[in-house]
C-alpha cells in the first residue's frame, strides 16, 4: 500500500517537474468550473453575483477615474501609498471572515492527490488571480501608479510593480488563510464568520469618520503615516513607482525589492503551511484543548435568578445572548443602534430627547422569533410543555432574562440622552414612554413568535431561512407597527400634557402610567401568545426547523 | 405489564405529494425492548415523531401508556423520554448545564437533577466532558448527552430515533449498556433502525416498515420466521432480494489495472 502510493507521488513530480503538463492549467480550469457550477445552482446566488461584479467594477472604474484625476496632486502619492496599503490589510482579513470563499483553495480538500508544494502553491497562486476581487485589485493599482508615475523610467517600473503588488496581496491572503485553517474550520471560527458583519459596518462607521476628518483638515494629514507606508509591501510599490518619477531610483530599487523578498517570505510560509497542512489531522480528529470552563461562575448567576422553570428558562436565554453568534449579534447590533441614534442626534444637536426610546425599541425586536432562535432544539422545549400554563412560564422567563438586559440599558440610555440635552424635567415622561414601548414589543414579539415562527439559518449571514423571508417581515415589522398602536394611549397622554396649560406640572405621572401599561400589557401578550403556543407546537417546531 | 405502551390506529401523514406514512396500526407491548426497522425513507423517523408529538399526523390516533398524546399531552410528556434523529440540541450549553436545564424544564427539584446528572455522565462516560459545549461533542458524545437527557425524569417509555447512527463502537456498547440495564426494570424502549444485526441482538419484539406503511410486527422469532438472520427476512419482507451485479464490473479487482 505505501509503496504504491510512493511511486505515485513520485511518477506526479517526474512528470511536473520534467515541465510535462504542469497542474497549473487543471487548477484554474477546476476554479472557473467551480465558479460556473456555483452559479448555475441557482437563479438568485447567479443574480447576486452579476449584480455584485456590476457594482465592485463600477465602483473599480469610478476609483480608477478619481485616481487618474488625482495625477499631479501634491498628495498623490501619499493618497494611494494608504489606499494600496489599506487593500492589502482587506486581503490579510478577508480570509478570516471569509472562509468557505474559495474552494479550489482550500488545500485540505487536495489531500488525497500526489502532489508536490511548489507546483501546487504555482498553481494555487495563479487560479486565485480569477475573480472579482483580484479584478478589483488590479483597477486600483494599475490607478494608483497612473497617478503617481511620472517619466519612462516611472512607466518601466509600473510594469513590473502593478502584477508584483497583486501577487503580494493574494500570496498575503493565502498565506494567513492556510496559517488559520484549523481555526477557520472549527467551530470557533464559523462562529467568528457570524460576526464579521458587524466587523464590517463597525469598520465602514470608522472609514467615514476618518474620511470627514480629512475632508475638513486636508489630504496633508496623511503624509507622515504614507512615508512609513512607502516602505511596507505591497504599498511600497507604489513608493517605488514615486521615487522613480522624483529620480531617486536607489530608493525605488530599494522598495521594489522589498515587495519581491516580502512575495518570496510569504510564499515559503504558505508552501511550508501547506506542506505540514497535508501531513497533520485536521481539527475534527484533535481533542479539544479548551480548558474546562469554571464551574463556579455558572454557578453563581444560577444563584441570582428565581429558582425553578422561570430561573432555569432565564439562565439558558442569558447564555445564549452571550454564546450564540447569531444571537449575539443581534444583541450586540441592537444595543449598539439603541444606543447611537439617541446619542449621535443629541450630539449634532438636532436631537429630541424622545429619540431615547429608540433604545427600547431596538431591544425589544429580541423578542421577537424566540423559538427561531432556538432552531431545531425547540423540540427540547416542546417535550417540556403540556399546556398553556407550561407555555406561559417558558415566554415569561424570556421576556424576564431581556428585561434584565433591556430595563437598565433604556433608562441609562434615557439619562445620558437628557444629560446630554439638559432637559431634566422631560426625563420622568421619557423614561415612562421607553417602558411602555418596550412592553408593547415584549408583548407583540410574544405573540408573534407564536404565530409567525421562522428560521433562523446557523451557517452564513443570512437571518431568514429562504422562502420565510415574508414570514419574517410580517413578524417585525406588523409587530412593530402594532407595538406602536398599542402604545397609542400613553403617546396621547404625553401629547395632552404637554399642550394643554399646566399639563407639565404633571408629566412624571407618565413614569408611573407608562410603566404599569407596559406591564400590564406585557402580561396579556404573554397569555394570549401561551395559548397559542401550547396548541401549535408541533407546527412551530416544523416551522423553526429549517435551517 | 403485559399491556400496550403505544397503541397506534391509522396514522397518516402526507408532505405535499409524498405519502410518508400510509395508515399504521400499531400495538407494541410494554416491557419490551422494540427495534422499528426498515430502511431509509421507510417513515420510521415520521412515524417516531408523531408518536412522540412533535409532528401532528393527518389521520390517526396515538396512545402512549393509556393517554391520547394529542387530547392529553400533560401525561404524556411526563412519561416519555425522546430521543430525535436530526434535530438539535441546545447545544451552546456544556453537558451538565444541559443536563440541569432539562431536568429542571421537567419540574425536578434541583438538588435531584444534579444528582441524576452527575450519574447518568459517569456512566456514559461524559464526565470529562460535562464542561464542553455540547456544540463540540463528537457524534457519539451527542448522542450519549440527548440519551441521558431524555432518561433524566425516568420516562415510562423511551423512544429513540438511530440512537446508534454514526456512533463509535465503545460509544455504541455505553449506549447499549444503559438501555439493557434500563429494560430490565420494566421500561419500554422503541428504537428505530435499519441495522439489522443491532436490531436482532438487542430486541426481542420488533415491527418491520417499509414505504409508509407496517409489514410485520411482533417477537423477534416470529418475525424472522424460517429465513436465517433478520436481515434475510427483512430484504424478502421489503422485497429487496439481493442483485446479481453480473458481468457489469467484471474489471474490478484481479491485479490488472
Amino acid at each position: 500500500m505505501s509503496t504504491a502510493a510512493e511511486t505515485g507521488t513520485g511518477t506526479g513530480t517526474e512528470r511536473a517537474s520534467a515541465a510535462g503538463p504542469s497542474i497549473t492549467p487543471v487548477v484554474v480550469r477546476l476554479k472557473l468550473s467551480l465558479l460556473r457550477n456555483g452559479l448555475r445552482q441557482s437563479a438568485g446566488r447567479r443574480a447576486a453575483y452579476v449584480a455584485s461584479a456590476a457594482l465592485v467594477l463600477l465602483f473599480a472604474a469610478l476609483q480608477l477615474i478619481g485616481l487618474i484625476a488625482l495625477r499631479g496632486n501634491a498628495h498623490a502619492a501619499s493618497v494611494t501609498v494608504l489606499l494600496v496599503a489599506v487593500l492589502a490589510l482587506g486581503w490579510a482579513v478577508m480570509p478570516l471572515f471569509f472562509p468557505s470563499g474559495d474552494e479550489t483553495l482550500d488545500p485540505t480538500r487536495l489531500v488525497m492527490l500526489p502532489l508536490r508544494p511548489r507546483p501546487l502553491v504555482r498553481a494555487l497562486l495563479v487560479a486565485s488571480l480569477v475573480g472579482i476581487g483580484p479584478l478589483f485589485s488590479l483597477c486600483m493599482l494599475i490607478g494608483s501608479v497612473i497617478a503617481v508615475a511620472h517619466g519612462a523610467a516611472a512607466y518601466a517600473v509600473s510594469v513590473v510593480a502593478v502584477p508584483l503588488g497583486l501577487l503580494v496581496c493574494l500570496a498575503l491572503a493565502r498565506a494567513v488563510a492556510a496559517a488559520n485553517i484549523r481555526l477557520l474550520t472549527s467551530r470557533k471560527g464559523r462562529d467568528l464568520a457570524v460576526l464579521s458583519g458587524l466587523v464590517i459596518a463597525v469598520g465602514a462607521q470608522l472609514v467615514n469618520f476618518g474620511a470627514q476628518r480629512l475632508g475638513s483638515a486636508g489630504l496633508g494629514q496623511l503624509d507622515p503615516a504614507a512615508d512609513v507606508l512607502s516602505w511596507v509591501p505591497p504599498a511600497s510599490v507604489v513608493g517605488a513607482v514615486d521615487a522613480v518619477s522624483e529620480g531617486s531610483y536607489g530608493v525605488g530599487a530599494a522598495r521594489l525589492a522589498l515587495s519581491a523578498l516580502a512575495l518570496a517570505g510569504l510564499l515559503s510560509l504558505w508552501s511550508r503551511t501547506l506542506t505540514r497542512l497535508m501531513v497533520s489531522p485536521d481539527s475534527s480528529t484533535l481533542p479539544d484543548a479548551e480548558p474546562a470552563r469554571d464551574r463556579t461562575r455558572s454557578a453563581r448567576l444560577g444563584r441570582l435568578l428565581p429558582p425553578g422553570r422561570t430561573g432555569t428558562i432565564m439562565e439558558r436565554s442569558l447564555r445564549y445572548v452571550w454564546r450564540d453568534p447569531k444571537t449575539k449579534a443581534a444583541w450586540v447590533t441592537s444595543l449598539a443602534i439603541g444606543l447611537l441614534v439617541p446619542v449621535f442626534n443629541a450630539l449634532q444637536g438636532t436631537g429630541s430627547i424622545y429619540f431615547a426610546c429608540f433604545a427600547a425599541g431596538m431591544l425589544g425586536i429580541q423578542m421577537y422569533n424566540q423559538f427561531g432562535q432556538d432552531t431545531s432544539a425547540f423540540w427540547m422545549v416542546a417535550m417540556t410543555i403540556s399546556s398553556p400554563r407550561d407555555a406561559y412560564v417558558e415566554l415569561r422567563g424570556r421576556a424576564l432574562a431581556m428585561l434584565v438586559i433591556t430595563l437598565p440599558y433604556a433608562a441609562l440610555v434615557t439619562v445620558l440622552t437628557t444629560a446630554m440635552l439638559g432637559d431634566w424635567p422631560a426625563l420622568p415622561e421619557v423614561l415612562g414612554l421607553s417602558f411602555a414601548l418596550l412592553g408593547a414589543m415584549l408583548a407583540t414579539g410574544a405573540w408573534s413568535s407564536a404565530r409567525f415562527p421562522y428560521s433562523i439559518p446557523q451557517q452564513g449571514y443570512k437571518n431568514v431561512a429562504p422562502g420565510q423571508a415574508g414570514l419574517a417581515w410580517l413578524s417585525i415589522f406588523g409587530g412593530m407597527v402594532a407595538a406602536a398602536l398599542l402604545c397609542v394611549p400613553v403617546i396621547a397622554l404625553t401629547i395632552w400634557l404637554n399642550v394643554t396649560a399646566n399639563g407639565d406640572d404633571w408629566t412624571w405621572l407618565l413614569l408611573p402610567l407608562g410603566t404599569a401599561y407596559g406591564t400590564g400589557i406585557t402580561l396579556l401578550g404573554l397569555r394570549l401568545a401561551a395559548s397559542r403556543t401550547a396548541t401549535r407546537l408541533p407546527e412551530i417546531l416544523s416551522a423553526v426547523s429549517k435551517g | 405489564m403485559g399491556g400496550a405502551a403505544v397503541r397506534v390506529q391509522g396514522l397518516w401523514k402526507r408532505f405535499g405529494q409524498q405519502v410518508a406514512v400510509a395508515g399504521v396500526d400499531l400495538e407494541l407491548p410494554a416491557g419490551r425492548f422494540i427495534g422499528l426497522v426498515g430502511p431509509n425513507g421507510a417513515g420510521k423517523t415520521t412515524t417516531l415523531s408523531m408518536v412522540t408529538g412533535l409532528l401532528r399526523p393527518d389521520q390517526g390516533t396515538v396512545e402512549v401508556v393509556g393517554h391520547d398524546v394529542w387530547r392529553d399531552p400533560v401525561e404524556v410528556k411526563a412519561r416519555i423520554g425522546v430521543l430525535p434523529e436530526g434535530l438539535r440540541l441546545f447545544d451552546r450549553l456544556s453537558g451538565r448545564e444541559l443536563l440541569a436545564y432539562t431536568g429542571r424544564l421537567r419540574g425536578l427539584p434541583g438538588a435531584e437533577v444534579d444528582k441524576r446528572a452527575t450519574q447518568l455522565l459517569d456512566v456514559l462516560d461524559l464526565a470529562g466532558a460535562q464542561h464542553k459545549l455540547v456544540v463540540d461533542y463528537s457524534t457519539g458524545m451527542r448522542k450519549k448527552i440527548g440519551l441521558a437527557a431524555a432518561l433524566l425524569h425516568n420516562p415510562e417509555v423511551l423512544f429513540l430515533d438511530e440512537p446508534f447512527e454514526g456512533v463509535d463502537p465503545v460509544s455504541a456498547q455505553t449506549i447499549r449498556g444503559v438501555l439493557e440495564r434500563y429494560t430490565a426494570s420494566g421500561a419500554t424502549v422503541v428504537f428505530s433502525s435499519h441495522v439489522m444485526e443491532l436490531v436482532e441482538s438487542l430486541c426481542d419484539w420488533v415491527a418491520v416498515m417499509a414505504a409508509g406503511r407496517i409489514r410485520a410486527h411482533g417477537p423477534l422469532a416470529e418475525v424472522r420466521g424460517e429465513a436465517p438472520s433478520l436481515q434475510h427476512a427483512f430484504l424478502e419482507l421489503v422485497g429487496a432480494n439481493a442483485r446479481d451485479t453480473g458481468s457489469a464490473l467484471d474489471w474490478l479487482g484481479g491485479g490488472t489495472r
